[in-house]
């Protein structure tokens, strides 16, 4: 958590749209120079969320404060948000440094070679420099977000809003936007706040992350604790591929006993159960990369396992394995790296598996 | 190699498809148009056409005043219809597109074209049972007590022209600029706003701009059939509203002089295709000094 005041601030924010309640109860606070990522499937209220703090959308009820104002009543032109909208809305009637100087008309205190001088240095930060006269029509899908992104920087806001920004965009090019919007981020030093539905994007670029689901916001922590600690299992199940397995816990004084279906006995720690130790019939989550299968006679450096190989995915760096382990109805996945020399098993063989204890979490049922 | 006979290739089957309407628009827009510009070159010879070539028709029209006038008249009263219906248009065209919900929209340009489903004759007729001496807007406005006497400027002159026609030509005013409006991605209006510009800052660096496109088809639509009405000022423009179709009308009809009738239609269309071509370029130095 930062110790800088908030430069977004929600308290107790609701929105209706007729009977719809879109966004129920967000609290939730953005600090200075954070890359903030707003994560959760369509129809979660991300989207309601960011255009709520640009000011296109009305609370229907709460607070919200931007850099400690009140923002009910002020509009959408009058706050110190910025939006690169998910079209990107590259004016089509303006060329390039015509969309970039968009914002500009209303700065007074600059002549006309102070606000060229100020398009050509946010061209050139994107990595435009020369493109100012191009149509904006002639534009790549790549180049057109890199104009929505020079047109809101150069007008310097507290916070910029990217209204899933990379979703439009290729494989390739998308990977390469992802680290560019973080390197820019760290250069200018201004707030991002991201909507993406894709976890992967999010947990590249952010420094926070809130996954939402239904209005609400399910978790917030930072990548690492959101992967390793999902607090339940609807975000261990969003964030990256999670297995979930049926078990039955006894708690201990400091640590407690899981009988897991296909694993056997393990050792469970209060850290490991992020939402609150369960009790009884509870739920097993394990990761894909914490299990890995054991080749010829290698001992297993934790605990051990064995299953049939279900259903395989190459992916040429990586195998994904669906296992059918004795006595799990549903098959668990398990992914190896293509190391030098390892081979890829075939469908229908039996592995032995390694996995460990350390690995596991605990859910209510 | 195969033998390329007719239907065989595409292009062949392509004409073959073409044919009928290609023909029907040759016989009914090419072959008047081609026979109206010989006319023009014709003279009339008391009850029989003379077919020697001559201009003489064209110095004379150009030679006679009246001419002048009735086409310097036209072009003034199409260019105030076009302007009353298209800045009239605009405000509906946009309230349509901007504040009428998505559902209801279709609805709304049903309602704006049922006019048309009387004819322009009775439209014309029922404009002259409004604006007459004993008319419904005299009797009305005398009702209440706004006025004393009736109006006279509203008919049997060109204001009458100007509001019959700017009233039959709405919905194809209406139509074209409703659909550039609608063109325009939504989303550019919330980013000219997030960037800081006001509601009407935004119609002015975002909508209008976007919107000429619709402007300008709303212009040459209204402009290039009225220059040429003759029914409007026939029944309701009075003496001083009449325009040069009455007097093409008047010279093929009643004068028995079709090559001089042929010959003022050739000049209308030419001085309509110039205004045309020049808005129409106006139109794009404007768009390319601004981008």
């Amino acid at each position: 958590m930062t110790t800088t005041p908030p430069i977004v601030s929600l308290r107790d924010v609701h929105k209706y749209y007729g009977t719809y309640h879109a966004l129920r109860g967000i609290d939730l606070d953005i600090g200075a120079g954070e890359f903030f990522s707003l994560l959760g499937p369509s129809g979660c209220g991300k989207t309601t969320l960011l255009r709520t703090i640009a000011g296109f959308e009305d609370l229907s009820s709460g607070t919200l404060l931007l850099s400690g104002q009140d923002m009910a009543g002020v509009p959408a032109n009058r706050r110190p948000t910025n939006m690169v909208f998910q079209s990107y809305a590259i004016f089509p009637h303006l060329s390039v440094a015509e969309n970039v100087a968009f914002g500009l008309r209303r700065r007074s205190d600059l002549n006309r070679q102070a606000k060229a001088a100020l398009v050509e240095d946010a061209l050139d930060m994107v990595g435009l420099d020369g493109f100012g006269a191009r149509a904006a029509h002639a534009l790549s899908g790549g180049q057109r977000q890199r104009v929505a992104l020079a047109r809101a920087l150069i007008l310097k806001p507290k916070v910029l809003l990217l209204d899933e920004p990379l979703s439009a965009l290729d494989k390739k090019l998308r990977e390469q936007m992802q680290n560019e919007l973080r390197r820019l981020q760290r250069h200018v030093g201004i707030t991002f706040v991201l909507v993406t539905h894709d976890q992967e994007e999010a947990l590249i670029m952010s420094d926070r992350i809130a996954v939402m689901f239904e209005g609400e916001i399910a978790q917030l922590a930072d990548p690492q604790t959101l992967y390793r600690r999902p607090t339940s299992r609807q975000v261990a199940d969003f964030i990256g591929v999670m297995n979930f397995l049926p078990a039955s816990l006894t708690a201990g004084s400091t640590a407690a006993s899981v009988e897991i279906a296909g694993l056997g006995r393990a050792a469970i720690t209060p850290e490991q159960c992020p939402a609150g130790m369960p009790t009884g019939d509870c739920t097993i989550g394990i990761r894909p990369e914490t299990m890995s299968i054991l080749f010829d006679g290698e001992p297993a450096p934790a605990r051990e396992t064995s299953g049939q190989v279900h259903e395989l995915a190459y992916y040429g760096d990586m195998t994904y394995y669906d296992i059918a382990l004795d006595g799990v109805e549903k098959p668990v996945t398990l992914s190896m790296k293509n190391l030098v020399g390892r081979r890829v098993l075939e469908r229908g063989e039996t592995a032995r598996i390694s996995w460990d204890e350390r690995a596991l979490i605990a859910f209510a049922k | 190699m195969k033998l390329k006979g007719f239907g065989t290739s595409d292009t062949a089957r392509g004409l073959t498809l073409i044919a009928p309407p290609a023909l029907f628009a040759l016989l009914l827009l090419a072959v008047p148009l081609v026979a109206i510009f010989a006319f023009s070159f014709w003279s009339q010879d008391f009850l029989t056409i003379d077919y020697t070539p001559t201009l003489k028709n064209y110095r004379e029209a150009l030679s006679e005043p009246l001419y002048g006038q009735l086409i310097l008249r036209s072009v003034l009263i199409a260019g105030a219809v076009t302007l009353t219906t298209v800045v009239l248009a605009f405000p509906i065209a946009y309230f349509v597109s901007f504040h009428v919900p998505a559902n209801r929209k279709s609805l709304w340009i049903f309602m704006i074209t049922i006019p048309f489903w009387t004819s322009y004759l009775i439209r014309v007729f029922l404009w002259k049972v409004i604006l007459g001496y004993n008319g419904v807007l005299n009797s009305t406005l005398i009702g209440v007590g706004i006025i004393d006497e009736p109006l006279t400027f509203i008919l049997y002159n060109a204001n009458a022209v100007v509001i019959t026609l700017a009233h039959a030509f709405a919905p194809f005013a209406i139509l074209p600029i409703f659909v550039s409006l609608e063109k325009i991605d939504r989303s550019l209006l919330e980013a000219s706003r997030d960037l800081g510009e006001n509601h009407v800052m935004t119609f002015l660096r975002v909508t209008l701009p976007l919107a000429v496109p619709g402007v300008v088809a709303a212009t040459l639509i209204v402009f290039i059939p009225t220059i040429g009405d003759y029914v409007t000022p026939r029944l309701v423009g009075g003496p001083g509203g009449l325009m040069i179709a009455n007097m093409i009308q008047t010279q093929f009809l009643k004068l028995n002089n079709a090559p001089m009738g042929a010959t003022l239609a050739v000049i209308a269309m030419a001085i309509v295709t110039v205004i045309a071509l020049v808005f129409i370029f106006l139109n794009r130095r404007w768009l390319k000094a601004r981008s």
